[in-house]
């Protein structure tokens, strides 16, 4: 019943015909359900890997100020192009996650015009079907997280009673004596803040949620998963969900403990 | 001979022999639309004097008799086998796909399964791909057009091959029956958040993918199948699961991994080949 499928592409997908052509190929290859499904997966897991190489860089906070310093210079400034290689990367792999998955789901909602009056469901977990909310909260949050630590947008730290520095004119001497960004500063300074604190805490609960379905999912979606395998796909979904939430919460609870002393006596 | 005689007693006694045999009555909220294209609502008839050892249908049967006895119109609803293996009957009871029983059919299902007094909502299934024809009568063609897409094997009129021509492994033989169980009766879609066929599609792929007579058109069935089943307005599959559920057949999901392998195989050999 194309007709009544209403405004979603009234032809569909085509078929992918073995053309030799990169470009009608990939944008059949995206127009189908299950060909979207399969680059959010990717996608999805590829930002998950950033997220646990980026969680295990900033624990790096706990070793001092030179340890997380000296590991943000070598980022920025040893790796020179290649971190700008890194950001496109993510960057492209961001955009066509949230792109893909919306889409996906923009076309999906039209596939049932006519709500049920009496709904009842009897597999579906809260997380499965919250996808969408959660993702979109991450999505904010991500925006958020860098106005504040990459912009210094959001507020400066204190560093004398009275003396408000922009978070990106912190500077640190490194025992080598070259002078870099203070990213512990930043860290320190943001994580003693309660508002912060709130804010990114309750963000990592909702990056929880999502990767809950998100990553036994991804398994499913790559055609990975079997009855057999299933219970340990769901479990290391749960481990690698719960480390990475578990993980950041340290960071953000440890410095409000007072775990990584500030450097700046301003309190 | 216990039993029997504390039946005798009972009878005796006149109270029934057999309790849960009391004829129930119920208040059912029946969707009731003209036609394609009017606007439907819930309609509510109390309704006594169902036997729990009735079916569902026979439960709608009944009630219809009382409509036409009323001069009321009949409720319209789909059937054929009545014993769970033609995919025709498709209702949406108290909010599940083919009511509270798992792995039945509407027509498989009892009410015994209901309780004296209950209220009980009868929906049709809905999605855009399966438009409202009456009532609670859905259009179901889609289906056919997915599966004419591609759910086919080509094989070679003549002579019924030899029995023991072509050894497949019993695994492999388990596992197209598993899938080869599907009704086609759209339960899936009915129970799915994202009203998709996801399942009912994999289910017909992941059965000839096992299959040596499936092979020579394997990589383009997942293809055409997929394709087809975007083109009818289905939405795609979030792995929620509740489509497995709600199968009368209990077909696994694990059938949907199979069929997106397929679709990854299929996609990496048109590269490569193209
Ligand atoms: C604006 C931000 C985001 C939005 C709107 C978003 C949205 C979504 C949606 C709608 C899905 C599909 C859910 C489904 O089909 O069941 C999804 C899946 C997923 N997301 Fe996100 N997401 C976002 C950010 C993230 C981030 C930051 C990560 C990782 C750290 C992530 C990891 C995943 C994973 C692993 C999946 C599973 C893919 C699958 O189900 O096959 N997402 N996301
Ligand atoms: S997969 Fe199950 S629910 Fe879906 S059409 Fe087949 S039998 Fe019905
Ligand atoms: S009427 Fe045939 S399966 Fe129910």
């Amino acid at each position: 019943m194309s007709s009544a499928a209403g405004p979603r592409h009234p032809k569909g997908p085509p078929r992918i015909e073995p053309t030799g052509r990169a470009l009608p190929y990939l944008s059949a290859l995206l127009d189908s359900s299950v060909g979207a499904k399969l680059v959010v997966a990717l996608t999805g897991l590829g930002l998950v890997l950033f997220t646990a190489f980026h969680l295990v860089g900033n624990l790096k906070v706990f070793q001092g100020p030179a340890a997380i310093n000296g590991y943000a210079y070598f980022l920025t400034h040893d790796l020179g192009i290649l971190i700008w290689v890194a950001r496109a990367g993510l960057l492209g792999l961001f955009a066509l996650h949230v792109f893909l998955a919306l889409r996906l789901h923009s076309r999906t909602a039209a596939a049932r015009p006519v709500p049920y009056r009496y709904h009842a469901t009897v597999r579906a977990s809260a997380a499965s079907r919250s996808m969408v909310l959660s993702g979109v909260v991450v999505g904010l949050f991500v925006l958020f997280h860098l106005a504040h630590y990459t912009f210094g947008a959001v507020k400066g730290a204190e560093v004398e009673p009275g003396r408000v520095v922009n978070y990106l004119d912190l500077k640190y001497r490194m025992p080598s004596g070259v002078e870099v960004h203070d990213v512990y500063s930043m860290v320190v300074a943001g994580f003693t803040t309660p508002w912060v604190v709130a804010l990114y805490a309750a963000a990592q609960v909702v990056l929880f949620v999502h990767l809950l379905h998100g990553v036994q999912s991804s398994f499913q979606t790559l055609g990975l998963k079997n009855r057999r395998f299933a219970p340990a796909i769901r479990a290391l979904g749960f481990l690698v969900a719960f480390g990475i939430l578990a993980g950041n919460l340290l960071i953000v609870f440890g410095v409000l403990a007072g775990w990584a002393p500030p450097i700046h006596k301003s309190a | 001979m216990e039993r029997e005689a504390a039946a005798e007693t009972a009878a005796v006694q006149g109270a029934d022999p057999h309790p849960t045999h009391h004829p129930m009555k119920l208040t059912l909220h029946v969707w009731r639309q003209k036609t394609r294209t009017a606007p439907g609502e819930m309609v509510t008839y109390p309704l006594d004097g169902i036997s729990p050892e009735q079916s569902f249908l026979e439960m709608l049967d009944h009630l219809n008799e009382t409509l036409i006895r009323r001069g009321e119109e009949p409720v319209a609803f789909d059937h054929d086998c009545r014993e769970g293996i033609c995919g025709s009957c498709a209702l949406m009871i108290n909010g599940l796909a083919h009511g509270p029983e798992r792995g039945t059919a509407s027509c498989q299902l009892h009410m015994r399964s209901f309780r004296d007094g209950d209220h009980v909502y009868v929906e049709p299934w809905r999605a855009a791909a399966f438009p409202v024809v009456k009532d609670l009568a859905t259009d179901r063609s889609a289906f056919d057009r997915i599966i004419a897409a591609g759910g086919f094997v080509g094989v070679n009129t003549g002579g019924a091959p030899d029995g023991n021509a072509l050894p497949i492994a019993k695994v492999d033989q388990d596992r197209a029956m598993d899938a080869a169980a599907c009704i086609g009766c759209g339960a899936c879609v009915a129970a799915c958040p994202n009203a998709s066929a996801m399942l009912f599609v994999a289910a017909k792929v992941s059965h000839l993918a096992q299959l040596p007579q499936g092979q020579p058109e394997r990589r383009e069935r997942a293809q055409a199948m997929v394709g087809q089943h975007d083109r009818e307005g289905f939405g795609h599959c979030t792995n929620i699961n509740e489509c497995q559920a709600a199968c009368p057949k209990e077909i696994s999901v694990e059938h949907i991994a199979q069929l997106n392998r397929d679709y990854v195989t299929s996609t990496v050999s048109a590269v490569v080949k193209g």
